[in-house]
C-alpha cells in the first residue's frame, strides 16, 4: 500500500496533441480517487500512464515515494481492472485471478488460497472453474476486480469498470466497489465520465478537463465550491444553472440584472466573494437546479419566469423555466460594451413530485440566497474568496 | 528503455523470422530473376548478354503458343463461376440432406489435382469414360480422344480446370449466401419480386464481391496451378498444344536447361499475375 | 400465371426437382472416387478388358508404389512446414497487428503481396539457390520453400485474426507481470487456437496435395513425397492403372479426413476478410 504522486506530468503524443497537462495530484495511501471529466479530457490516459502502459513526457510521477517514470508495469506492482474487463478468455475464473501470482512464482497452494479469500470477498466461490464466456456481465466485472484484489497491489487503478454494465447493477457495483475499497484499504484511482459515479464512490474526485486538472476536492467541496464554471457545470445532474448577467447597485448593496428583474444580492457575498465593480464586465451568476424555489406569491427576492418544458421523473420534476420580462417577453441580457449576448436565460428547476405547475404558467421562483455562485465572466473561475 | 521502445523492439524480433523467410525466398529470387533474364544461364554460369534473351524470347513461337493457350483457358472462367454459383444456390434452399450434399461437392477440393489429373485422364481417355457415354448414348461410331488431338487437348484440360475449381468457388459463395440477410429476400417476396427478380435485383449484387473474389482466384489458380494437371495428364503436348506459361518454364528450365529464358518467362508470369493482383486490390479497396 | 396444379403440389415437385439436381451434381462430384475405387479393384488386364474383380493392385501395391516411404515423406515435410509457418507467422501477425514498428505497416503490405507470387514466376532462381546451399540432397529444401510460401498467407490471416484481440487483454497480462514473449506464449496463443487450426488445415491439403515442389526440391527418389511418386508413375506411362488407383486413394485419404474434419476452419480461412 502506497501513496501516489503526480508532479508535473505531462503526455504529449504525435508532436503537439497534449493528452495530460503538467498534472499534479496526490493520493493518499487507502484513498480513494475519482478522476472524472468529459471524454478526451486525458483521464485515462493518466491512469495508463500510472499502470506503466504509456510513456510519460515529463515530469515525475512516483509511488509509494519511488519515481516510477521506467519503472516496468510488472515492476510497479500495480492492479488494473480494464473496461472491457479484459479476461482471459481461455483461462478459468480461478486461473484468471491466479495468474499474476503463478507468473510472480508463487505456490500453488498459495495462489489457491488467495484466490479463495478473493472469491468469497467477491461472491464467486461458485463460478471459480467457468470460463468468462459462460458468466453474466456483472460477474465478469467481478472476475476482473478479483484479478486486482489477489494481487494485494500498491494501488488498484480502474478504468471505467463500470460502464458496460447495464445501469441497476451499475449502481449495486458502485457501492460494492467502494466497499470492497474500504476493506482492503487500498489507494485507488478510478477513472469514470460519469458524474454520479465520481459523487458516490470517491474519497476525492479529481475533474479533468483538456488534459488539465480542474479542481481536486472532496465530493461535497467540489458540489458545493466549484472551482470555475466548467466544474460547476460538469457535477451536479442536471446541472448548475449559469446566466450571465450584470450588476447594478441599489439601496442595500448591489443587484443582478436579469433582463428587467432585479435581484438582490446578500451583502454577506460581497465579503466573501471578490465581485467586480457595479456597471463592469458583469459576471457568471450560478445557482443549483435544486435551489429554485416555487412560490405562491411575489416576494422582493423572487423573480417572474414561464414554464417552458416540464420532465416529470417520478421521484421529481424538472421544470425548464425563461426568465419573464414585465411585459412577459424572454428576458435579454446585455453585456458591459452594450451588445446583446446570445447567452441562455433559462434556468431548470427541480421540483416536488406533486408541484402542479404546467407549460405557459407565469411562476414566481425564489433563489436560494444561501447558495449562489460567481464566477469571472471572462476566466470562468469562481470569484469565492479562499478562506 | 521506454515502454513504445519496448514494444516496437518486440515487434520488430517477431516480425523477423518471416520477414527474413519471405525475402530470401521470394523477394530475393525476384531480383535474381530480372538479372538472369540478361545473361545467358544454365544454372551454373551466366554470361550477361543483354538484351538479347527477351528479343529471342519474343521470337519463340513457344512463349506465344503457352499465352495463347491461357488466353484460351481464360474462356473457361465463367463455367468455373456460373456453375458454382448454381450448385451454391441450390444448397441454399437446404432441402433435406443439404449438409451431406455440401460435403460431398467439397470433397474433391480436398484431393491433389494430380490425383484428379489421373482421373481426368481416364475419364478423357480412348477406353475411358467419356466414350461409354457417348456409346451409351447410342452414338457407337463415335469415339473420341481428345487428350490425344491438339485441337481437343486444351478443352479437355479446360473441362478439367473447371472441375477442380467447382469446391471451392461453390464454398465462396455459399458463404455469401449465408451472410445473405433473410429478411431482404422476405422484405422482396411481400413487395411481389418473383424468384428470378429477387436472384437478380438481391442475391446477385450481394454477392458482388464474393465473385470478384472468386474471379480472381480462379484466374490465379489458372495461371499457376495448373501444373499438376498438365504434368500427369498431357505432359503440355501434344507438341505444345497445352502448355501453358508456367509449363513452359518448367519445360524450358528443366527440359531444355535454358534457365535464362526460363527466369524470363518467369518474369511475364510474375507481371501477368501482378497485374491480376492490383485489381484485386483495387476491387476490395472500391469495396470499403 | 395460372396453373392447374395445387401450389402445397407444385411446390412438392419443385423439390424433387430440386433434390433430382443435387443427386446428379453429386454423382458428378463422387466420379473421381467411383473410378479410383473401381479401377483398382481389377487386375491390370481386368482393366484393359473391362471386366472383373480383384485385389491384386492393392497386395501387390508396395512392391509398385514405394507408398509407405512416401507417405511417411509427405507427412514429414508437411508437418515441418506447417510447423514453421506457424512459428513464424503467428508471432509476426502479432507483430504487425498489436506491436506496431516504424514501417510495419509497408513491411506487411509487401509481405502479403508476396502472397499473389506464384512459385513458377521464381522458379529458376529459387532452384539454383537452394541447390547451391545444397537443401536439395534431404527435405530441408522443399520444407523451406514450402513454409516460405505458405508465411504470407499465414502473416495475413493471423494480423487479420489478431486485429479482434482487445488491446487491453494484453495490457492486463503486462500489468500483470508478462513480458512481450510472455503474452505471445501464454495469452496470445491459446487465443490464436482456432487461427492456428486454419492455417494448418489449409497449409496441410495445399502441401499435401502440392507436386512441383517436391519433384523439383527433392532429388532423392528414395525421399519423394506421394503426390511426386504419383505423378512419376503417371508420367513414366508404363505403370499399372489399377496400382495406380490405388496409390490415389492411399494419397487422398489423409487430405480427405482432415478436410471433412475441420471444414469449418477450412471455410473460415478461405473466406478470410471477406465475411467481416
Amino acid at each position: 500500500m502506497a501513496e501516489i504522486t503526480f508532479d508535473g506530468v505531462t503526455k504529449i503524443f504525435g508532436d503537439d496533441i497534449r493528452a495530460v497537462d503538467e498534472l499534479s495530484l496526490h493520493v493518499d495511501d487507502g484513498e480513494f480517487m475519482v478522476l472524472v471529466g468529459p471524454s478526451g479530457c486525458g483521464k485515462t490516459t493518466a491512469l495508463r500512464m500510472l499502470a506503466g502502459l504509456e510513456d510519460i513526457t515529463s515530469g515525475s510521477l512516483s509511488i509509494g515515494g519511488t519515481v516510477v517514470n521506467n519503472v516496468l508495469p510488472k515492476d510497479r506492482d500495480v492492479a488494473m481492472v480494464f473496461q472491457n474487463y479484459a479476461l482471459y478468455p481461455h483461462m478459468t475464473v480461478a486461473q484468471n485471478m491466479g495468474f499474476a501470482l503463478k507468473i510472480r512464482g508463487q505456490s500453488k497452494a498459495e495462489v489457491a488460497k488467495k484466490v479463495g479469500e478473493a472469491a468469497a470477498i467477491l461472491r464467486l466461490t461458485e463460478y471459480l472453474d467457468r470460463r468468462p464466456k459462460a458468466l453474466s456481465g456483472g460477474q465478469r466485472q467481478r472476475v476482473a476486480m478479483g484479478r486486482a484484489i489477489v494481487r494485494s497491489p500498491q494501488a488498484f487503478l480502474m478504468d471505467e469498470p463500470l460502464s458496460n454494465l447495464d445501469a441497476q447493477l451499475r449502481v449495486e457495483m458502485r457501492l460494492e466497489i467502494a466497499r470492497i475499497q474500504r476493506l482492503l484499504g487500498v489507494a485507488t484511482v478510478y477513472v469514470t465520465h460519469d458524474q454520479i459515479e465520481a459523487m458516490t464512490m470517491g474519497d476525492r474526485v479529481a475533474v479533468m478537463r483538456g488534459g488539465r486538472l480542474q479542481q481536486c476536492d472532496t465530493p461535497q467541496d467540489l458540489y458545493d465550491h466549484p472551482r470555475n464554471e466548467f466544474v460547476a457545470g460538469f457535477m451536479g445532474s442536471p446541472p448548475m444553472n449559469l446566466l450571465r448577467v450584470g450588476l447594478e447597485a441599489n439601496a442595500d448593496g448591489i443587484a443582478l440584472v436579469l433582463g428587467s428583474q432585479r435581484l438582490d444580492v446578500p451583502t454577506s457575498y460581497c465579503s466573501s466573494h471578490d465581485l467586480p465593480t457595479v456597471d463592469g464586465p458583469g459576471v457568471v451568476f450560478g445557482i443549483r437546479p435544486e435551489d429554485v424555489e416555487v412560490l405562491d406569491a411575489s416576494s422582493s427576492d423572487s423573480i417572474m419566469t414561464r414554464v417552458e418544458r416540464r420532465e416529470a421523473l417520478g421521484a421529481e420534476i424538472l421544470v425548464h423555466l425563461s426568465l419573464v420580462d414585465a411585459e412577459g417577453d424572454n428576458a435579454v441580457i446585455v453585456n458591459d460594451s452594450g451588445a446583446f449576448v446570445a447567452r441562455p436565460t433559462r434556468l431548470v428547476a427541480k421540483m416536488g413530485p406533486r408541484s402542479g405547475v404546467a407549460v405557459g404558467d407565469q411562476i414566481q421562483v425564489r433563489l436560494n440566497r444561501e447558495h449562489f455562485h460567481f464566477f469571472d465572466a471572462d476566466s470562468g473561475l469562481s470569484l469565492r474568496r479562499n478562506q | 528503455m521506454t515502454l513504445k521502445r519496448r514494444r516496437q523492439l518486440a515487434g520488430v524480433v517477431f516480425a523477423l523470422p518471416a520477414i527474413a523467410l519471405v525475402v530470401g525466398f521470394i523477394g530475393i529470387p525476384i531480383g535474381q530473376a530480372i538479372y538472369y533474364s540478361f545473361t545467358q544461364w544454365n544454372g551454373l554460369t551466366s554470361t550477361w548478354i543483354g538484351t538479347s534473351t527477351w528479343t529471342q524470347a519474343f521470337h519463340n513461337t513457344n512463349l506465344w503458343t503457352a499465352l495463347r493457350n491461357n488466353g484460351l483457358l481464360l474462356l473457361s472462367v465463367p463455367f468455373a463461376l456460373a456453375i458454382p454459383l448454381c450448385i451454391a444456390v441450390l444448397l441454399h434452399q437446404r432441402v433435406a440432406g443439404w449438409r451431406i450434399f455440401r460435403s460431398i461437392y467439397f470433397l474433391p477440393t480436398a484431393i491433389s489435382w494430380v490425383v484428379l489429373g489421373l482421373v481426368a485422364e481416364r475419364f478423357f481417355a480412348y477406353q475411358g469414360t467419356l466414350n461409354s457415354i457417348i456409346h451409351a448414348l447410342g452414338f457407337s461410331h463415335v469415339s473420341t480422344n481428345m487428350l490425344g488431338y491438339e485441337s481437343e487437348a486444351l478443352i479437355a484440360l479446360g473441362i478439367t480446370f473447371v472441375f477442380t475449381m467447382i469446391g471451392t468457388n461453390t464454398m465462396l459463395f455459399l458463404t455469401g449466401l449465408a451472410t445473405l440477410d433473410p429478411s431482404l429476400e422476405e422484405a422482396a417476396r411481400i413487395d411481389g419480386a418473383g424468384r428470378w427478380r429477387i436472384f437478380r435485383s438481391i442475391t446477385l449484387p450481394h454477392l458482388r464481391r464474393f465473385i470478384q473474389l472468386a474471379f480472381v482466384m480462379t484466374v490465379i489458380a489458372l495461371f499457376s496451378a495448373l501444373f499438376s494437371l498438365i504434368f500427369v495428364m498431357t505432359g503440355g503436348g501434344p507438341g505444345y498444344a497445352t502448355t501453358t506459361m508456367e509449363f513452359l518454364i518448367y519445360e524450358t528450365g528443366f527440359n531444355q536447361g535454358d534457365f535464362g529464358t526460363a527466369a524470363l518467362y518467369g518474369l511475364i508470369l510474375f507481371v501477368i499475375t501482378g497485374i491480376v493482383g492490383v485489381v484485386q486490390l483495387r476491387l476490395i479497396g472500391s469495396n470499403e | 400465371m395460372t396453373t392447374l396444379m395445387p401450389p402445397k403440389r407444385q411446390r412438392k415437385i419443385g423439390r424433387w426437382i430440386l433434390f433430382g439436381s443435387m443427386m446428379v451434381v453429386a454423382v458428378i462430384m463422387l466420379y473421381p472416387f467411383w473410378i479410383m475405387i473401381i479401377t483398382s479393384l481389377k487386375s491390370e488386364s481386368q482393366f484393359l478388358s473391362g471386366g472383373g474383380f480383384s485385389w491384386l493392385s492393392w497386395s501387390t501395391l508396395t512392391s509398385v508404389i514405394p507408398i509407405g516411404q512416401e507417405v511417411l515423406s509427405s507427412t514429414i515435410v508437411c508437418s515441418s512446414s506447417i510447423l514453421i509457418i506457424l512459428c513464424v507467422g503467428l508471432p509476426a501477425g502479432f507483430a504487425f497487428s498489436k506491436l506496431r514498428f516504424r514501417m510495419s505497416t509497408v513491411v506487411f503490405l509487401v509481405i502479403v503481396s508476396a502472397m499473389m507470387v506464384p512459385l513458377q514466376a521464381i522458379l529458376m532462381p529459387e532452384f539454383v539457390n537452394v541447390t547451391k546451399l545444397g537443401l536439395t540432397g534431404g527435405y530441408f529444401g522443399a520444407i523451406l520453400v514450402y513454409a516460405a510460401l505458405g508465411t504470407p498467407f499465414s502473416v495475413f490471416l493471423f494480423s487479420t485474426y489478431f486485429r479482434g484481440v482487445p488491446d487491453e487483454l494484453i495490457e492486463a497480462g503486462i500489468v500483470d507481470g508478462l513480458g512481450y514473449f510472455g503474452v505471445t506464449w501464454r495469452l496470445i496463443v491459446p487465443i490464436a487456437v482456432p487461427a492456428i487450426a486454419t492455417v494448418t488445415v489449409l497449409q496441410f491439403i495445399q502441401i499435401w496435395d502440392d507436386l512441383l515442389v517436391g519433384l523439383l526440391f527433392i532429388q532423392n527418389t528414395s525421399e519423394r513425397p506421394i503426390t511426386v511418386g504419383l505423378a512419376v508413375l503417371s508420367a513414366g506411362r508404363t505403370t499399372s492403372i489399377p496400382a495406380l488407383m490405388a496409390g490415389s486413394i492411399v494419397s487422398a485419404v489423409p487430405a480427405m479426413v482432415v478436410y471433412l474434419g475441420f471444414q469449418r476452419y477450412l471455410v473460415k480461412g478461405l473466406t478470410m476478410g471477406i465475411d467481416r
